[in-house]
């Protein structure tokens, strides 16, 4: 059953029958009780007015209505157990009874018997039960009734209550259904029930975020498009020169740059692609314990082959056997001082240095990269880490995602970045939460 | 025909400038906004070719500031940004001629040769000068129908003559207009190349204005 509306109305019609159900047995089991006390009184004074003269005319009962009285059955015996009367014969009631009351149940159904000695006789009055229960019935009944008249009505009101309790869903729902990717305005928070307020509080909240998200996934598309323009002309452009070689020497030229081009293409491919992922929305592997002395190593046995192209001293310095553990994504962390490294050894001259150093405090871990190229300026230090952020007169070729990434990384870690002059050149600073 | 290249990116750079000297343009290239302004104030570029997104002064201020000083050098604007709103803005602000990248050479070769052709008057994109034919888009040189054999610096020379026909020139003038900063000029080329091109259109083609220079007379 997926209607709310139906179920209200099964379940609480269904409650409502029970509990008039309950109280027509509740009334019919009094009234009985209380029908009990009172008959047993009328048969006993009936039994005490009865003549105990055997012979003289039955007496019209005084006490009960008529059909009561006609139920009522008298046997009179004296001591020596003869009868001496009975009111009609061939009833199949007992021909002898103990003195009281007492319950017997013939082919006729259960009977209500009293007998006493009235001086040498006994006197016994028969009445059957069936008119007890039937007294009882029909009290039950009459009150009940009524009530099970008004259960159509209930289900009309609760019908239309419920109905009129879920229209504000359906008026969310259809609010939902004009929301499109392009749009997504928050809900309209009107009057409402408090029991719905809640839910659309949390589809706005959602739907703030989903229009944030979406926002920035555009902008990055349009950014990322815009970018590849740059190496595809180039691109382009070294084709055409290689068309139009006139000698070997010129076509083999521009070749070489075509190569660099596509190269370079690539590169900002690939750094589009993992900035993608390190994205905060993107679907994550799980946090492991890594240590990231390991990850310090490897990076610098890949980027040793760069360095040394470039004539850089490459090394990590101070004790390198001490484990420093983090909590995060081991793969991404590479990805970071991956990048932080390629920067470094890329903006500092020949025959310079980039240092990597580990530090593990009480409760922060702390991996610092170190180089002794010009350096990035105090104005500068915010905008590095945007996306395609290129400093004034940067010569190098980069991707201007390296940095957007590393900030992505550490951001997911929890981590901060801090970017000061080292004695000459820049320091990068990533400080971790200990685990 | 010198043009003026404002591109930070090296590899775009270097490559228009290869291609359009290839097309006989002296090119000169410059990688910031303010360079190129310093560039721009010695007035020698027939055309400017600049990109938007500049490192230091955007390409959209200097093009601004070119105009308030009543420079009206054409200007054709080379970017990845190909929105309508920034094309309109770009055209808006004094572009001449807007071209999104990835551009193919050939036809910003064209462009320019369009932009260089309308700021010199003509509609025609062919010169006819008396009985001399020159097309600057294909190189080809007529002299009354029969194609004339000329080398690109030949080229180059005539067709600074011929653009603006009765204007003198001076040396100076001519060697700013063939040679970008990083080509060698021998003191004596500009006569070797009037010298060679009198031979092959006729003496009275080009004439000598003795202390002032050269000049291509109208046709009459």
């Amino acid at each position: 059953m997926k209607s709310i509306r139906h179920r209200l109305l099964v379940w609480l019609l269904s409650g409502l029958t029970l509990a008039v159900a309950a109280a027509g047995l509740r009334i019919y089991f009094q009234t009985l009780e209380e029908a009990n006390a009172l008959f047993d009184f009328h048969l006993k004074q009936m039994a005490a007015s009865l003549p105990s003269d055997a012979f003289g005319p039955v007496p019209p009962p005084s006490l009960g209505a008529r059909d009561l009285q006609d139920q009522l059955i008298v046997q009179i015996w004296d001591r020596t157990g003869v009868q001496l009367y009975f009111s009609r014969p061939g009833s199949n009631l007992p021909q002898r009874a103990e003195l009281g009351f007492s319950t017997v149940i013939t082919q006729q159904g259960r009977w209500r018997i009293y007998s006493a000695m009235e001086r040498n006789n006994v006197v016994q009055v028969a009445q059957p039960m069936r008119l007890r229960q039937a007294l009882a019935a029909g009290m039950a009944l009459r009150s009940i009734v009524p009530l099970l008249l008004l259960l159509p009505v209930l289900a009309v009101l609760i019908w239309i209550t419920v109905g009129s309790g879920l229209r504000p869903l359906n008026r969310i729902a259809s609010a939902l259904g004009e929301r499109t990717p392009q749009s997504l305005p928050a809900l309209e928070e009107g009057p409402m029930p408090i029991e719905v307020r809640p839910l659309v509080q949390a589809l706005n909240d959602l739907l703030g975020r989903l229009a944030r998200a979406l926002e920035s996934q555009r902008n990055f598309v349009a950014d990322a498009a815009h970018e590849l323009r740059t190496p595809l002309t180039a691109v382009q452009l070294q084709i055409q020169l290689a068309e139009r070689a006139e000698s070997e020497a010129e076509r083999r030229a521009a070749f070489t740059d075509l190569k660099q081009g596509i190269s370079r293409a690539s590169h900002l491919v690939r750094q589009l692609l993992t900035l993608a992922r390190q994205e905060p929305d993107a679907a994550q592997r799980p946090d492991v314990e890594v240590d990231l002395a390991e990850i310090a190593r490897r990076v610098l046995s890949e980027q040793a082959p760069l360095a040394a192209e470039r004539n850089i001293e490459l090394g990590i310095t101070g004790d390198d056997d001490v484990a420093v553990p983090v909590r995060g994504d081991g793969e991404a962390l590479r990805v970071m001082l991956g990048n932080l490294v390629d920067n470094a050894i890329r903006y500092t001259p020949g025959g310079g240095a980039v240092d990597v150093s580990l530090r593990a405090t009480q409760d922060r871990a702390e991996i610092i990269v170190a180089d002794t190229g010009s350096g990035i300026p105090e104005s500068d230090r915010e905008r590095v880490f945007d996306r395609f952020y290129r400093r004034d007169g940067s010569e190098t070729q980069g991707s201007g995602l390296g940095l957007a990434i590393v900030k992505n990384i550490a951001d997911r870690h929890g981590a901060v970045i801090a970017l000061d002059d080292a004695e000459p050149g820049l320091r990068v600073r990533v400080s971790f939460p200990r685990p | 025909m010198r043009l003026l290249l404002v591109e930070d990116d090296p590899m775009i750079g270097e490559g228009v400038r290869k291609g359009l000297r290839q097309e006989g343009f002296a090119v000169d290239w410059v990688q910031d906004g303010r360079a190129a302004e310093r560039a721009i104030d010695n007035d020698v570029y027939d055309l400017l070719l600049l990109d938007l997104g500049l490192p230091g002064k955007d390409g959209i201020d200097v093009l601004a500031s070119l105009r308030r000083r009543g420079n009206a050098i054409p200007v054709l604007i080379l970017t990845a940004r190909d929105a309508v709103s920034d094309r309109v803005k770009g055209l808006d602000i004094g572009a001449d001629d807007y071209l999104v990248k990835p551009f193919d050479l050939e036809e910003l070769s064209a462009r320019v040769r369009a932009l260089l052709r309308r700021k010199s008057g003509r509609a025609d994109p062919v010169i006819q000068i008396g009985n001399v034919t020159l097309n600057p888009a294909t190189h080809e040189v007529f002299l009354d129908a029969n194609p004339v054999a000329l080398s690109a610096r030949e080229f180059a020379l005539l067709h600074a003559l011929a653009d603006r026909p009765g204007a003198v020139l001076s040396r100076a003038q001519l060697e700013e207009k063939l040679y970008g900063w990083s080509e060698e000029v021998e003191s004596n080329t500009i006569e070797v190349y009037v010298h060679s091109l009198r031979r092959k259109l006729g003496q009275d083609f080009i004439r000598n204005v003795r202390g002032v220079g050269y000049m291509v007379p109208k046709s009459s």
